[in-house]
């Protein structure tokens, strides 16, 4: 008896979607879409300059700030904030408004074909009570070194009382990006103050507190970091076997190998910030423009294709995507 | 920022005890305090006799803290700053002037590469003519090459003047002119010493400029890199995050140059490589057709401009 009421079903296939999707995060755009991110995961973006890394943040910036539904039009938002830590005074305001714009134009459009009442594209215009509304749940700062990075991380907690857009849910923190003062903070010396117990700052003791006050922040507000971080050495593992052609000559066979493995769609990742932030990070994924591949659209000009690898943890494959206004679209 | 001492006349939480108590700990200036672990700071002080006048002290010291970084700003309010501060040029003669329009924003940093004699240094130039020109208003020329050459800018002005007598544009000219100015630079620290001088004569509103020009760039980073140590680099990001502060916080359009070097297999690459390429907002490509003499200039990466975008000109004699 016992065992039968065991054997029964207690759950059916609709409300276990449903507890699936509610504790998950249903919103990662390709490429972070092979994993089940959730908040507290740090997840670092690596990859050259150009790679479309803040493109991917400002994807999932919009996809974050976008409503469930406004006046009946379903967008599929999280309806949340989100805060973008901007070290590289890159982000463009105007460049958001506009992927934000299509976005919501997007989806206007697909409505409006299934409901057979095509609007036109010249007399659309977008809803400014919506767009305000997204923007204000998008918070920014600008920080010019890491004195000041660790400034607003430091008061970050405080902020959070004082400030009511952070009262509510935030589910993103994006830094853009992590490297940026590297080289600034290797070459920075502390003056002597003739004390012996003072820290020295380095980049060492930089990025431990900037881990050390980002741990501590999540303690108190669970959300998902989102960093990326730019390739700051050139890629030497192909030219060197074209360089040097010596090198083959020692060991042909082995080299001839050794320069078809080394293909740029290869190439290791080479870290350089410290093991404090290199042990923070949960999921890395490499992003980097694929050298051969380009894909004919309907526009004139072809469309570069982009590929992803997840580092850690490391799966075997390479998602191919292609970068458009609209948003990030995976390709076969 | 500095030393802890220092702040004692303006917050008086900040005293002698305080201050003997910070320093127990290795705290002596306020990027000490920056990069110690606050929560054992407080739960130090509280072992302490005077806990809750130290805890004050603490939390005085957090409201200054606050000040260091910028505001927290919504969408809103970074989108109004950037429609009542940040225009696009406005105005068109001819040339490459449309094109430079586009390309140079306020409050960014454009990275202008090509090989040598590719025409740099002449699109600076034309757009130093056509800011101030246009704009009646000042343009920072700094020159690391002797190559400003003020009868090039007359030329360019006059080219593109529309007024029939010749007084008048005598005039015009004379105010352009008046406007430019040209700071020669041949070491990274004279570039350093430049640029704060500039800096604090906007924020004192001494000053307004509309364009900054750094031809060339490169040439002054060149000598510091290489070898193994992080100086040279760090130089470079630091001129290269000076440059951004200025084009964002006093809204002025800023263009750098950056020349070419044979890279790997003999193809041309930019002197600036991998740690300069998160610098620069924008970045343009110049060549130059030598059979034909015209110069193509085409888009890298730019915020609004699609990749690849080309626009052609020629460089005339007058």
């Amino acid at each position: 008896m016992e065992i039968r009421e065991w054997l029964t079903t207690d759950e059916t296939a609709e409300t276990y979607l449903s507890r699936v999707s509610t504790t998950r995060l249903p919103l990662l755009l390709p490429p972070l879409h092979r994993l089940p991110l959730r908040p507290g995961n740090v997840v670092e973006i690596v990859g050259p300059s150009p790679s479309g890394k803040t493109h991917i943040l400002l994807q999932v910036a919009i996809n974050c700030i976008l409503p469930k539904e406004w006046k009946g039009v379903s967008y599929g938002g999280l309806e949340q904030s989100v805060m973008f830590i901007d070290l590289d005074c890159r982000f463009d305001i105007l460049r958001l408004l506009q992927l934000l714009k299509l976005r919501i134009y997007s989806v206007c459009q697909l409505c409006a074909e299934v409901s057979n009442d095509l609007g036109d594209a010249g007399n659309w215009t977008c809803d400014e009570e919506l767009i305000h509304k997204c923007l204000e749940r998008f918070l920014y700062v600008r920080c010019y070194d890491s004195l000041e990075f660790l400034a607003t991380l430091k008061t970050l907690s405080y902020q959070l009382q004082t400030r009511k857009e952070f009262a509510s849910k935030v589910y993103f923190m994006m830094i853009d990006s992590i490297g940026a003062y590297y080289w600034v903070d290797r070459a920075s010396t502390s003056m002597p103050l003739g004390s012996n117990n003072r820290k020295i700052f380095s980049l060492q003791s930089v990025t431990e507190a900037v881990v050390r006050e980002i741990k501590k922040f999540l303690r108190v507000q669970p959300m998902l970091v989102l960093a990326t971080k730019a390739t700051v050495f050139a890629d030497k593992s192909v030219p060197n076997d074209i360089k040097r052609p010596f090198r083959k000559w020692s060991s042909e066979d082995a080299a001839g190998q050794h320069t078809m493995e080394s293909s740029p769609e290869n190439a290791l990742h080479r870290e350089y910030m410290p093991l404090a932030w290199q042990s923070f990070v949960t999921h890395r994924i490499s992003v980097r423009p694929s050298s051969q591949e380009y894909r004919a659209s309907n526009c004139t000009t072809d469309e570069q294709v982009y590929l992803g690898q997840w580092l850690l943890p490391s799966l075997g494959f390479k998602d191919k995507f292609v970068i458009r206004d609209v948003g990030i679209i995976a390709v076969p | 920022m500095g030393l802890l001492k220092s702040l004692e006349e303006n917050y008086p939480l900040i005293d002698f005890i305080f201050q003997k108590f910070c320093e127990s700990r290795g705290i002596l200036t306020v990027e000490d305090f920056l990069i110690h672990d606050l929560n054992a700071l407080i739960s130090f002080a509280w072992s302490q006799p005077n806990s809750l006048r130290l805890k004050q002290g603490i939390d005085q010291l957090l409201s200054i803290v606050d000040n260091l970084h910028r505001p927290w700003l919504n969408g809103v309010e970074l989108l109004k700053d950037v429609q009542q501060h940040k225009q696009t040029l406005s105005l068109a003669y001819g040339g490459i002037d449309p094109f430079l329009h586009v390309a140079l924003r306020e409050g960014f940093v454009t990275e202008l590469v090509g090989p040598s004699s590719s025409g740099k240094t002449q699109v600076c130039l034309q757009a130093a003519a056509s800011v101030a020109k246009g704009y009646a208003d000042r343009v920072v020329f700094i020159d690391s090459g002797n190559s400003f050459y003020a009868p090039r800018i007359a030329n360019l002005v006059n080219q593109a003047s529309f007024s029939a007598s010749e007084q008048a544009n005598n005039e015009a000219l004379q105010i352009v002119m008046k406007n430019i100015l040209c700071y020669p630079v041949f070491d990274i620290f004279s570039l350093f010493d430049v640029l704060h001088q500039l800096e604090l004569k906007l924020k004192n509103q001494m000053f307004s400029v509309r364009l900054l020009i750094v031809d060339s760039f490169s040439s002054l980073i060149i000598p510091l890199l290489g070898g193994s140590g992080p100086y040279g680099h760090a130089l470079m990001i630091s001129a290269g995050n000076l440059l951004k502060k200025i084009a964002q916080e006093y809204n002025v359009r800023v263009l750098v140059t950056n020349h070419m070097v044979a890279g790997e297999g003999g193809s041309a690459k930019p002197a600036l490589g991998e740690s300069w390429k998160s610098i620069p907002h924008a970045r343009l490509l110049l060549s130059r057709d030598r059979e034909s003499n015209t110069c193509t200039i085409s888009v890298i990466k730019h915020p609004s401009m699609a990749a690849g975008n080309q626009w052609k000109f020629r460089i005339c004699d007058s």
